[in-house]
């Protein structure tokens, strides 16, 4: 008999109150007892109160403990239903009270993960005093919206692919003129960052480069040298260190473009002093395991040495391989990819005839796409494969190479 | 090949630091650009460094690499040595200046050569492995051709009109060792300048560099289970498999997906 109170399921003053009717001369009493009364508010349900708390039933049951009772009933049932998709709610910033631009690099015209941690630094700044992000980038600003752009500027798109850097100076000093904004963040790529100098100096303002943390009235840099840490309040002009921001997830911005009162084709008056800007060709084989971007490996798997170089040359791929290979001698040990070799952080991999060891896949996780081939259908390899082919190495090489030189000619 | 459009070249150079020991040394990429000056063999070379009286000594390896004199424009600490540089610039007029790209003491921000270019009214390139005189016929007034460094060792070409300031890449071609006795023959020319003391830099807050957690990528939102899967299992390719191919068929599977992924034309 600890608590009497819950273990009742009447509760005789509830009940009589509900019985009692105040219309008369005196009050009376109902002879029946009034449905609601019945039921004493301080009882817990526990079976009701997990039937509320439930939001979803598959692949196993989720509750969430924290949800008012209210709106429970309707949406555990629809949560049971639908396998529930959070829905980001819009944020819009109606009349923002200053602006922080975001110049983004956006090269080859994706938005990289610096460009969103130069957003997600952005937001830092906006968010402290009701501010709106402006993105300024070529392209259109619908792939920004989720990365935290309230506004967009879009750029000539044939900015993407020239070297125009006098040009993008000029257009970012336009638009500091015209939207007067807060701060300007960069990016501190090799194009983000000489954008932002040439920007500042043609400002003549003081530019706070590659800040590392940042708050409202505080931004800290690495200075001589990296053994400074240099700490000042937020300039108008900065650039965010590489992998100094968590990019956001998770937000929804409107990113609708800012309408201006004059275009920014700014630039186009000046002179360009830079011209006939072209690509080199690099030889691949002479780039480092951890520069290049498409890498061609072999394993112990690959016995034709003959064609695996030829395969090398027609593709325009770096040549790698694994331990056992480079063991061998079949390659110079700075091409070995792995654990005690190069971490490669390279676009595309190509693999030849290799197992997939723990230690050499260690040395592949920072790439994007895996390409495999293998005679054993259970090697590591082919799982961790975007492409897997189950075939003799030595036949798709000389095939593969064919094909290409097929290609060139036509 | 001493020619008319590199006859007139200057380099700046300034105090390196030692990453670990913290001693002064000759600063990485300020050597090269050096390298680069000397392997021109330009008909006037002048390579100057503004700072301190004091700092002179630690100067003395760029004058081991083969340079025989050294112009110090003698500031007082502190001081910003932009306008200094500027005004030592304008009087030698020279048509190509090589930098580093960021020092390695003091701000360390990198702006030197953007400022020395808008003050000195020149096109500047950042990042250059290799300079040359342009070889069109025309080449008579100012033209050279550059190649700068991009990110994964690609390499840009460039033609560039008039004068020039130029940052050097590390991956330009090394600088030469520096010999004691040439250093120590050297001559080091001090030349008073005048310059106002930095403000900005007194205003800011100066501590040890302490290491930064690195950034993880933890992903937000979606159930726990979601967050789970993302943060433990590795990636692995939910691709395509093809078992027992033909050759052909295999090999135009890889090349349509190289080909899909950007990778061949
Ligand atoms: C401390 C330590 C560090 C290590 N560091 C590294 C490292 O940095 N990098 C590294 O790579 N390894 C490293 N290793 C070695 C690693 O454990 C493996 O031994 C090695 O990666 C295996 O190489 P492989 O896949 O080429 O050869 P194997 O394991 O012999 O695999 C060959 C594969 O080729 C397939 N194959 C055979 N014939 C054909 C054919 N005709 N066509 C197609 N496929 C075929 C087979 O099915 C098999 O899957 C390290 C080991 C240790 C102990
Ligand atoms: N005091 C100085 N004297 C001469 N050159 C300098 C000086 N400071 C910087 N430089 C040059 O400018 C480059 C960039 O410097 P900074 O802008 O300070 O990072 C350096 O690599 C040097 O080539």
């Amino acid at each position: 008999m600890t608590s009497p109170q819950i273990r009742h399921r009447v509760d005789p003053r509830a009940e009589r109150a509900a019985r009692t009717i105040l219309t008369g001369q005196r009050p009376r009493l109902l002879r029946q007892p009034v449905a609601t009364a019945t039921v004493n508010e301080r009882r817990r349900d526990p079976r009701a109160i997990r039937d509320a708390a439930l939001v979803q039933r598959q692949p196993r049951p989720r509750y969430d403990w924290a949800r008012d009772a209210a709106s429970a009933g309707t949406t555990a049932a629809v949560g049971v239903a639908v396998a529930n998709a959070p829905v980001i709610p819009l944020q819009v910033i109606a009349e923002p009270a200053y602006l922080v631009l975001a110049m983004l690099d956006r090269p080859g015209g994706e938005v990289s993960e610096h460009d969103r941690q130069v957003i997600a630094a952005a937001r830092l700044l906006a968010d402290a005093g009701g501010g709106a992000v402006v993105t300024v980038a070529t392209g259109s600003g619908e792939a920004l919206a989720e990365a935290g752009s309230d506004r967009h500027v879009a750029l000539p798109d044939g900015w993407a692919d020239d070297y125009v850097p006098e040009r993008r100076a000029a257009a970012a000093a336009a638009l500091m003129a015209s939207l007067s904004p807060r701060h300007i963040l960069f990016p501190d790529s090799p194009d983000g960052g000489d954008l932002a100098r040439r920007v500042a100096a043609a400002a003549g303002e003081r530019l706070f480069a590659g800040v590392q943390s940042l708050g409202p009235d505080r931004a800290t840099r690495q200075s001589a040298g990296g053994s400074l840490e240099t700490g000042h309040r937020p300039t108008r002009l900065m650039t965010v260190a590489a992998d100094a921001f968590a990019p956001l997830d998770g937000v929804r911005h409107e990113a609708r473009p800012l309408d201006l009162a004059t275009p920014v084709v700014a630039g186009e008056e000046v002179l360009p002093r830079l011209g006939c800007a072209r690509r080199l060709a690099v030889d691949p084989d002479a780039l480092s395991l951890s520069e290049t971007d498409f890498i061609l490996s072999a394993g112990n798997g690959v016995t034709d040495w003959q064609s695996f170089a030829e395969l090398g040359e027609a593709l325009g791929a770096t040549r790698a391989g694994s331990r056992v290979v480079c063991d061998a001698g079949h390659l110079p040990r700075e091409r070995q990819v792995g654990a005690s070799g190069t971490v490669v952080s390279a676009r595309c991999y190509l693999a030849f005839g290799i197992a997939g060891a723990p230690q050499h896949l260690q040395g592949i996780t920072g790439v994007k796409h895996v390409i495999a081939i293998n005679t054993d259908l259970h090697a590591e390899m082919i799982k961790r494969a975007d492409l897997s082919i189950v075939a003799d190495a030595q036949e798709i090489m000389p095939a593969l190479i064919r094909l290409i030189r097929e290609r060139r000619h036509d | 090949m001493t020619d008319a459009a590199m006859g007139n070249v200057a380099v700046l150079l300034s105090i390196g630091r030692h990453p670990v020991s913290g001693r002064s040394r000759r600063a990485a990429t300020d050597a090269q650009a050096l390298e680069m000056a000397l392997a021109l063999r330009p008909r006037r070379l002048t390579a100057i460094h503004a700072g301190p009286a004091a700092d002179a000594e630690a100067l003395r390896a760029y004058l081991g690499m083969g340079l025989e004199r050294l112009t110090l424009l003698v500031l007082p600490e502190g001081a910003d040595p932009v306008e200094a540089l500027i005004t030592h610039l304008r009087h030698l007029a020279p048509s190509l200046v090589l930098t580093g790209r960021q020092a390695e003491d003091g701000e360390s921000s990198g702006m030197l050569p953007y400022l020395i270019a808008r003050g000195l009214d020149a096109a500047i390139v950042p990042d250059v492995v290799r300079i040359g005189p342009a070889d069109t016929p025309d080449a008579t007034y100012g033209k050279a051709d550059l190649v700068q460094a991009l990110p994964r060792g690609q390499r840009r070409a460039l033609t560039v009109t008039g004068r020039l300031i130029a940052t050097v890449h590390p991956s330009a071609p090394p600088a030469r060792a520096s010999a004691f006795g040439p250093a120590r023959r050297g001559v080091i020319e001090p030349v008073a300048a005048q310059a106002a003391a930095d403000l900005f830099l007194s205003d800011c807050e100066h501590r040890p560099w302490r290491p930064k957690p690195k950034l993880m990528r933890v992903k937000r939102g979606g159930s726990a289970l979601d967050r789970l899967k993302a943060a433990t299992e590795s990636k692995s390719g939910k691709g395509q498999l093809l078992i027992n191919p033909t050759a052909e068929a295999g090999a135009l599977a890889i090349y349509d997906n190289l080909v899909e992924q950007g990778i061949l034309p």
